[in-house]
């Protein structure tokens, strides 16, 4: 009940601010959704502490009936185990805090509030509901909804035009990901005859040597599965090819940033990976292309993010990386270390990216750190939260992230395959890189001479409470969160608090491999990040010039990395201009002539059928009555000849 | 029937709903100052109580087999309430304006429920008959209800003369089926049919007179002229009542009819059915895109909608009535939403009709614009709204049963209608906005709002309608 | 002597439908004649229905055949009002004049 409530109230207080906002304005709608909100965090805290500490068994919250046609089935109701209780307590915290952080972000917009409070709480209902499915169509729901509300929230400022095409890459390249989970439902579908969590989990041993045959060869049908649910994962979890629409996501407002681009919704591929846990250990090639792909990622956007200018778009390639770390963990078996991870990530990235909006904030809407610096005198506590976040960030002891990615790093060294090799080293690799551009911007925006113009500077001021307020709570998260969870979640009692909500096969024993690695594995994520943070001192306290001068003298490099390895730009050769031309040869000859021509001459022809259909209908009661006659006499005839 | 059985008990809806409607009739007359207000309440409160009585109430056969209570016929004895009663409030603002604000129009509408009710119960042609009757008669009343409207009484008429004519073959049939199978009774006759390679040239000729009778009343091609005319000239909240409780009456004992006693000749009937269907579908698709008359409209689109609903009934299979029943409801629900919109259209007190009258509502009344764009849409069967879901049940069914060319066309005809229906749509939001509507009442915006709620959410909602449909479709299979 | 036997009744009670049928859309005068001719369609039914009783020996036939009367009474009297208020707003009875609507 208390579970079912935490997952509605959201969706309550959507309706209510969005449909009645205009009515009872904007004060009003921003508190009823904040209520609803903290309502649902109450409720979420409540319902994870009860399964965790006060004994409450697992089990589903039966809502309604929904499909129910043939053999296909898929009832609305909310899974209630430690992993979608773990996701619900966290998402409903963060998205509160986010919630009440936007009050004071969104004070000076031009436009009226209420539409985007409505929109982040359906967000949160939406990622409520992906968390809770206990089936695959209503995960689906959730998958499309939280889309939705992606989109409404990156297009939020609808008058720009790059906030437009943002919200519409997102959507498209969202979509491209989303054909193949949907495929990858349809096949489990097919090949288990459900779509319900526990019915396919309890039938994955049955079908382990099920295969499909394709082009002659044999691929096993859990493989394809798998592939095909994490090509989904990675559209939403933004990992290397599919990654293009995160960094643009910044368009949004910077609190949506926060909430679906770096705490929630991009960690929906992790969950799905753990959720599905039991099909993914069937498949360990589907693992191992997790881990190299989710290791990539991890490299290829920290290499990114030490070249980016814009403040948001260093956090969001952050971002990327970080989550690429969650599939590395995933990839080997480690579900429990990424979910632990996704936890700590989203309080110290949430906290990064409230932090940068306060910085925004403070700088008038100022988003590019070159024309920052020196502003840790002005806003203080800014300054000090954004430290607490990027040493949680970087990894470094006691902070949150150096428990979930040392515990990344170690799984990954202990796994032992050759993917998970080459995991580790890019785990580490990244780790330097991450420590190098946490400090990079925490330098560029805080420290040095200031470069800003004097009108901004002159504005300079610190946030009020209800922005500073989220923040502090969050760095508390930042801070103990790891140290905290830590033995929950991946200590020796993890098979009790996860309860068989995350599935191990038999002989995947990471989990206690890794508590067996050497010290210097354990270690040597701390000194890359220590490394990282003095060469970060040294190329931008100590030799300011250095930067440029390796900018120019591995000027390709440079470039490279600055353009984002040129992503986008091969998209567009390879995808966009030709669709683009494609689309104008179809659209000038194939619709201007053959398309048009055929709908136009067809709806001529519609026309004038119609004007014959009713030309029987003369008004006359002597013609309506005959035209029953003839009918009937027709009917009679044609009966009787078929007969 | 063996046993004289009375089992009145079956029939208490239907009864206590006649009761009330006389109660009402006595009041309205004994009171000194006309109350249409009162007697529209209490009508209301009579559907709503004889709502509870049908869905509480008891099931099985009474009256010596002339009544049967089950799935099915509380199924869609809830449709017509809830039909009748949206009319009623639908009714009263317009009544008001336009001068036809009597109590009777209420009580009308409360015997034809009555009617309706005892159609979807009949299991036999007497009891088909009277019940089919006592609609009749009081929708020809209401049609001809504003009495100074020419086009008013004019709809009367037409309906009323044609009416007859079909009431007249409907009986004709009844009594050649009577005659040459020696019984009225739907169990018995279905006995007498149970070898189809015997059965004679009389009864068949009478049951395609039953047939044709029947179709008049669900307006499909070719029993369906009166429909246009009637539409129009019949004051809009009666059009509004005749676009959604009759159709599914009609509608209700015309599958009744085809598959329990005339079940075995299905092989038969079903190619006239196809016709009928395909014909309707087709006239209804074609008719609607030269009208300037959003009423009128609205009679074409409902044959179209008919049609559709057919397909259903000619797949003859369980899921074919499914298909038929769900049909029923989302296109009750849409239509009487699409009128609560047209009854919302009037300026300065006066009612207007035109399409062009809708030009540019999105300015002017974005609400309303809305509504009447789900309805459409809706309407044109495009998901995720309940329309596609009514399109898509009784697709699958013709499907199922091997009736390609039905669900083909009933696809191409899908998007011939589209077209009208959009251009609504694309009038309201896209031309020179007209002036703008008087101020709403608020029945109208509830009764909209709520049908419009029903149309988004039905892919949300949907299961229990479904099951329901389910046990009705069952029923009818014993 | 010819014996009157069901099928002299059928035919009777065909011509009077066909009659009836054909006065409704050959009368091109008076709505009056329509609504007599629907009388006439009706007491065809009814002769077929008493008909069919008496030869098959059942009385449900006679039985529907009175509740046709008393409706055909309740339908004659609605018809008459409503060409009463036809009339009163048109002033003519003419079939060809009720053609307000088309289309």
């Amino acid at each position: 009940m208390i579970y079912a409530v935490a997952v509605f109230a959201p969706l309550v207080g959507s309706v209510i601010s969005g449909l009645f906002g205009r009515a009872i304005g904007d004060r009003a709608a921003e508190l009823t959704s904040i209520l609803c909100m903290v309502l649902a965090a109450v409720c979420g805290a409540v319902a994870f502490a009860d399964l965790v500490w006060g004994g409450a068994t697992p089990g589903v919250v039966p809502i309604a009936s929904w499909f129910d046609v043939g053999g296909f089935r898929a009832p609305w109701a909310l899974r209630y185990d430690t992993l979608a209780a773990v996701m619900v307590a966290m998402v409903t915290l963060v998205s509160t805090l986010i919630h009440i952080y936007s009050v004071g972000y969104m004070a000076h917009d031009e436009y009226p509030t209420y539409r985007f409070f409505s929109y982040l709480s359906l967000f949160s209902f939406a990622m409520l509901m992906l968390v809770t499915a206990d089936n695959l169509a209503q995960l689906f729901f959730g998958w499309e909804g939280v889309g939705l509300a992606s989109y409404l929230l990156i297009g939020y400022w609808y008058d720009r035009p790059s906030a437009c095409a943002a919200a519409i890459k997102a959507f498209v390249v969202n979509r491209i990901a989303d054909l193949f989970f949907v495929i990858g439902i349809a096949l489990t579908f097919f090949r288990f005859g459900s779509i319900e969590l526990s019915t396919i989990f309890a039938a994955v041993p049955s079908h382990m040597s099920d295969s499909y045959v394709l082009f002659g060869h044999n691929y096993r049908s859990l493989e394809v599965i798998g592939v095909l649910l994490f090509i989904g994962a990675m559209g939403k979890s933004a990992q290397i090819g599919l990654h293009t629409w995160l960094p643009d996501a910044m368009e949004g407002p910077t609190p949506v940033s926060a909430l679906i681009h770096a705490a929630t919704m991009v960690t929906a591929g992790v969950f799905l990976m753990a959720r599905m846990s039991p099909v993914m250990e069937a498949a360990p090639i589907a693992k191992e292309i997790v881990v190299v792909v989710g290791a990539s990622t991890a490299l290829f956007a920290a290499t990114v993010g030490c070249t980016q200018n814009d403040i948001k778009r260093v956090i969001a390639y952050s971002t990327c990386s970080q989550l690429g770390y969650m599939f590395i963990a995933a990839g080997v078996g480690a579900y429990q270390v990424a979910i632990f991870h996704l936890i700590t990530h989203a309080f110290f990235k949430a906290l990064l990216f409230l932090g940068s909006g306060s910085v925004i904030h403070a700088m008038s809407g100022e988003q590019d750190m070159r024309k920052m610096g020196g502003l840790w005198r002005k806003i203080p506590y800014t300054y000090a939260v954004m430290w607490v976040g990027s040493l949680a960030l970087a990894g470094l002891p006691i902070f949150a992230g150096y428990y979930s990615k040392d515990a990344i790093l170690e799984a990954a060294f202990s796994a032992g395959s050759a993917a998970a090799r080459y995991g580790f080293v890019c785990g580490v690799a990244a780790a330097f890189l991450t420590a190098f551009y946490s400090w990079r911007l925490l330098f560029m925006t805080f420290h040095g001479e200031s470069r800003a113009e004097a009108h901004v500077l002159a504005h300079v001021h610190e946030s009020p409470p209800v922005m500073t307020v989220p923040l502090g709570v969050l760095s508390l998260g930042a801070i103990f969160s790891g140290m905290g969870f830590r033995d929950l979640f991946i200590g020796s009692g993890w098979p009790h608090f996860w309860r068989g909500s995350i599935v191990n096969a038999a002989g995947n024993n990471v989990l206690e491999a890794m508590e067996k690695v050497p010290a210097t594995i354990g270690t040597l994520p701390v000194v890359m990040g220590l490394l990282g943070i003095v060469l970060a001192y040294a190329m931008y306290i100590a030799m300011p010039l250095l930067p440029n001068i390796l900018a120019r003298t591995f000027r390709p490099v440079y470039l490279f990395l600055l353009n984002k390895w040129y992503f986008d730009e091969l998209y567009d050769a390879i995808f966009v201009r030709p669709g683009f031309a494609l689309a104008r040869m179809l659209w000038q000859v194939a619709d201007a002539t053959i398309i048009d021509g055929v709908p136009n001459g067809v709806a001529s022809l519609a026309t004038e059928s119609s004007a014959q259909a009713v030309k029987l209908q003369t008004g006359s009661i002597a013609v309506y009555a005959f035209t029953m006659l003839i009918g009937l006499v027709a009917l009679l005839s044609i009966f009787l000849l078929l007969r | 029937m063996s046993a004289v059985v009375m089992n009145w008990i079956v029939a208490l809806p239907e009864l206590v709903l006649a009761v009330c409607g006389m109660a009402i009739l006595l009041l309205g007359v004994a009171q000194k100052r006309e109350n249409p207000l009162l007697a529209s309440m209490l009508s209301i409160g009579a559907l709503v109580l004889a709502g509870v009585l049908v869905v509480s109430g008891s099931r099985g056969q009474g009256y010596e087999g002339q009544l049967i209570s089950d799935a099915f016929s509380t199924f869609l004895a809830v449709l017509i309430l809830v039909g009748a009663a949206l009319a009623i409030m639908l009714s009263l603002e317009y009544n008001q304006l336009q001068r036809i604000y009597r109590f009777e129009f209420p009580v009308l509408i409360v015997f034809a429920a009555v009617g309706m009710m005892v159609m979807v119960k009949a299991t036999n042609l007497m009891s088909l008959y009277l019940g089919l009757e006592l609609q009749s008669l009081a929708i020809y009343v209401l049609a001809a209800f504003a009495r100074d409207d020419l086009r008013s009484a004019e709809a009367g008429l037409k309906y009323f003369v044609l009416g007859c004519l079909a009431s007249g073959l409907l009986l004709y049939g009844i009594s050649l089926v009577y005659g040459f199978s020696g019984s009225m009774d739907f169990a018995r006759l279905s006995r007498a049919f149970a070898t189809p390679a015997s059965v004679s040239a009389g009864l068949v000729v009478g049951m395609v007179f039953v047939l044709a009778g029947l179709a008049f009343k669900v307006s499909v091609v070719p029993f369906h002229m009166w429909t246009p005319d009637v539409y129009e000239g019949a004051p809009t909240p009666v059009t509004t009542f005749i676009a959604t409780a009759p159709k599914v009456a009609a509608m209700g004992l015309l599958l009744r009819t085809m598959i329990v006693p005339f079940g075995h000749l299905l092989a038969q009937w079903q190619q006239l059915v196809v016709l009928v269907s395909i014909a309707s579908m087709v006239l209804g698709a074609l008719g609607a895109i030269g009208q300037v008359n959003i009423k009128r409209l609205m009679a074409y689109s409902a044959i179209g909608h008919m049609g559709y609903a057919l397909i259903g009934l000619a797949a003859g299979t369980e899921a074919g009535v499914r298909g038929v029943l769900i049909y029923l409801l989302v296109y009750m629900v849409m239509s009487a939403g699409a009128f609560a919109v047209i009854l919302a259209m009037r300026r300065r007190g006066m009612a207007v009709e035109a399409i062009a009258d809708l030009a540019g509502l999105s300015s002017t009344d974005p609400a309303l614009a809305l509504l009447m764009t789900i309805f459409m849409f809706s309407l044109a069967g495009i998901p995720p709204l309940s329309g596609f879901f009514g399109k898509f049940y009784v697709f699958l069914a013709a499907v199922q049963a091997g009736q390609w060319t039905l669900a083909i066309i009933g696809v191409l005809t899908s998007v011939v209608g589209a077209y009208y229906y959009i251009r609504i749509v694309k009038v309201m939001y896209f031309d020179e906005p007209a002036a703008r509507f008087d101020v709403r009442h608020p029945a109208i915006s509830i009764a909209g709002g709520a049908t419009a709620l029903f149309t988004v959410l039905f892919l949300a909602i949907a299961g229990p309608f479904i099951s329901a449909a389910d046990l009705a479709a069952k029923a009818l299979f014993g | 002597m010819l014996a009157v036997g069901i099928g002299h009744y059928l035919t009777v009670s065909a011509i009077l439908l066909v009659l009836g049928v054909f006065g409704i859309f050959l009368n091109r005068k008076n709505i009056i004649v329509i609504l007599m001719s629907i009388e006439l369609i009706l007491l065809a039914v009814n002769l077929n229905l008493v008909a069919f009783s008496a030869s098959l020996g059942d009385l449900v036939g006679q039985v529907l055949a009175m509740f046709v009367l008393t409706v055909a009474a309740a339908e004659a009297a609605i018809g008459l009002a409503i060409v009463v208020v036809y009339f009163r707003g048109r002033g003519s009875i003419e079939v060809e004049d009720v053609n307000l609507m088309k289309g």
